[in-house]
């Protein structure tokens, strides 16, 4: 935890958000401190993408505030914005890396555009983070001629490119095989230990979960159901949460039936 | 659980095939709204998974016409295989509720006000990114370059085609009206003001549009569904100034320059027909077209070039960053940026004729 007084690396307070009519989150708090690693975790569809996209701007909350260091992301604008922002690196789910562009040349954007690095300078730099995740050697390639895996790693390199002090990983393993998934969490691991980076990583992968996370945060229908060290998480008898740690689809207790429902007693 | 208590009974068919399924939503079609119905299942034997969706239908539609549905003696098999099934899905078959019409008229509105809103927000963010030509946050001239390249010199070819075929098919048209009166030499400023005026800028435009104004919209809309704008928002980079400003500052440079080529292409389409067909003198012809033609002509068409140029590279933008969905929406959003585009740059072709005619 951060000392008395200082502002936390990334503080959730409240935030309801959704699309539309549709409510994707709804009260989440949650926050982070430097040198941890929270891992939110929680069913497909229980608004876990969306809260980091609720953390990094890209959906406003209807209610509630997110705060970088202090700074309310949404309240900011502008420069003030694009200042936060760059203290902020985001690994999306499929990479999201520029399609146009090559693999080098992604993670060189933030660098020469944010820190004004001449072309070459910011080139060789995206050449050692592209080294740090293990691609060495893969940076002349489109993203369209890495595998799933590569992309991923490729995606980290670019979200870590302006040493960001808060990193946010959207299911940095999931889809991958185990071998490959093992190296990105080490990889993750790696990071954490080369500096006081604060790291959120939202997954559904149990050895993911297993491996990497410091404190963990559950949500299931847009709330958070259960938080805390991972242990403290496994012992809650919350149904739902006993029934993700033992990958269980729904938990029996919830399940409807259409006889019970519609059976005519008479 | 439902309660004893006034119930009309349907009887199930031993097997759920079409015709018996038909029958039963017969039956179930002449009840009155509120009654409850039990659909009495003893005859039933067995269920399969084509059977249960057909039964399941009829219990949705007859819960969508007001009735209350009940089963009952129901066989083991039946119960089996409808006590694997979440009655939301029922729910899910039940039509949208109905949007009253002046709701419906309101959220247009809403809509409309919402894309206008956002069509002017582009614009703006556009109109600040062109102001900044140098610098850290300048313009990209790398990325202009190329766009020019995209958006003006490979349509080149096309413009200059389909132009001098338009001055070839304006010159045949005007040569057989002015033919009677021995006046075929007009033919020279018939073309040649034409082109100029109005059929150079609009021919352009909408070559323009149908090229690169779809690519815009296209570009923009993959690069939404794969996430690539939301990465650039997150590293705080701005997809206007990167990918818009380009854009649309080569389409300011370039329509202008394909629009004289344009002009060209279809005065020369002009002067073959004058002189292979209507025996028309060269010099005569050139001469002509130049007494003909008014440098204020000539600049009218390329200023409406401009505009034209900034309507189609905002629409494709627009149209590119609204797409949701999938693959289809890009689609759908492509064919919305041209005809759009095409639509706008006619509109405003007739307004800056309409001004020009009335401020002499």
């Amino acid at each position: 935890m951060g000392s008395a007084g200082a502002a936390r690396l990334l503080e959730v307070e409240g935030i309801e958000a959704g699309y539309g009519e549709q409510t994707v989150l709804d009260g989440v708090s949650l926050g982070v401190d430097p040198g941890e690693i929270l891992v939110v975790l929680g069913a497909t569809g229980s608004g876990k993408s969306t809260l980091l996209r609720c953390i990094v701007g890209l959906v406003p909350p209807r209610r509630g505030r997110v705060r970088i260091r202090g700074r309310d992301v949404h309240a900011a604008d502008g420069a003030e914005r694009e200042q936060i922002l760059r203290g902020v690196g985001m690994a999306f789910q499929e990479a999201a890396l520029l399609n146009s562009m090559t693999t080098v040349e992604n993670v060189a954007l933030p660098i020469a555009e944010h820190w004004g690095a001449e072309e070459e300078t910011a080139l060789m730099l995206a050449r050692m983070r592209l080294a740090r995740v293990g691609l060495a050697g893969a940076g002349r390639k489109l993203p369209s001629e890495l595998s799933g895996g590569m992309r991923k790693r490729a995606g980290i390199a670019r979200a870590i490119a302006l040493e960001p002090a808060l990193l946010l990983l959207d299911e940095p393993t999931s889809g991958l095989d185990p071998t490959t998934a093992r190296a990105i969490d080490e990889l993750i691991l790696g990071l954490r230990a080369r500096g006081d980076m604060g790291i959120v990583a939202v997954t559904h992968e149990l050895g993911s979960i297993n491996t990497i996370a410091d404190r963990a945060v559950m949500l299931a229908g847009g709330r958070v159901i259960a938080a805390g060290s991972l242990a403290e998480v496994r012992r809650q008898p919350d149904p739902r949460v006993q029934a993700f740690f033992q990958r269980a689809l729904v938990a029996g207790a919830e399940r409807r039936s259409l006889v019970d429902e519609l059976e005519w007693v008479g | 659980m439902a309660s004893p208590g006034s119930a009309i009974r349907v009887p199930l068919p031993a097997e759920l095939v079409d015709e018996a399924c038909r029958e039963l939503a017969r039956a179930l079609r002449r009840q009155p709204r509120g009654t409850t119905v039990v659909l009495d299942g003893r005859r039933l034997a067995a269920l399969d998974s084509l059977g249960a969706a057909r039964l399941l239908r009829s219990i949705a539609e007859a819960r969508n016409a007001g009735l209350v549905v009940r089963l009952a003696q129901l066989s083991e098999p039946a119960r089996r295989a409808l006590a694997e099934v979440d009655p939301e899905i029922l729910e899910e078959a039940a039509p949208p509720p109905r949007r009253h019409p002046l709701a419906a008229i309101g959220a247009r509105t809403l809509d409309a006000a919402e894309e206008l809103s956002a069509t002017a927000s582009l614009a703006r963010e556009t109109g600040a990114g062109l102001t900044l030509p140098f610098g850290p946050g300048g313009i990209k001239w790398e990325r202009t370059l190329q766009q020019m390249n995209i958006v003006g010199a490979s349509a080149v070819p096309i413009v200059v085609f389909i132009s001098l075929l338009v001055g070839v098919v304006l010159a045949l048209n005007g040569a057989a009206q002015l033919r009677q009166f021995g006046a075929t030499i007009f033919i020279a400023n018939l073309v040649g003001i034409s082109m100029t005026r109005e059929m150079g800028p609009l021919l352009t435009a909408v070559i323009v549009s149908g090229r690169s104004g779809s690519a815009i919209a296209a570009e923009i809309g993959t690069m939404v569904i794969s996430e690539e704008i939301d990465a650039m928002r997150t590293m705080a980079l701005s997809p206007i100034r990167f990918l818009v400003v380009p854009k649309i500052l080569a389409l300011m440079l370039m329509m202008p320059l394909l629009t004289v080529m344009s002009n060209a292409a279809g005065i020369f389409g002009g002067y073959l027909v004058g002189i292979v067909g209507l025996d028309l003198g060269s010099d005569a012809y050139l001469s002509q077209t130049v007494q003909a033609l008014l440098v204020t002509d000539v600049l009218t068409g390329l200023v409406k070039s401009v505009v034209f140029g900034i309507l189609i590279g905002l629409v494709g933008a627009r149209r590119g960053f609204a797409v949701r969905g999938g693959p289809e929406a890009v689609g759908l959003a492509t064919t919305s940026a041209v005809v759009t585009s095409i639509i706008l740059c006619i509109v405003a072709n007739a307004v800056f004729t309409a001004f020009f005619y009335y401020a002499g």
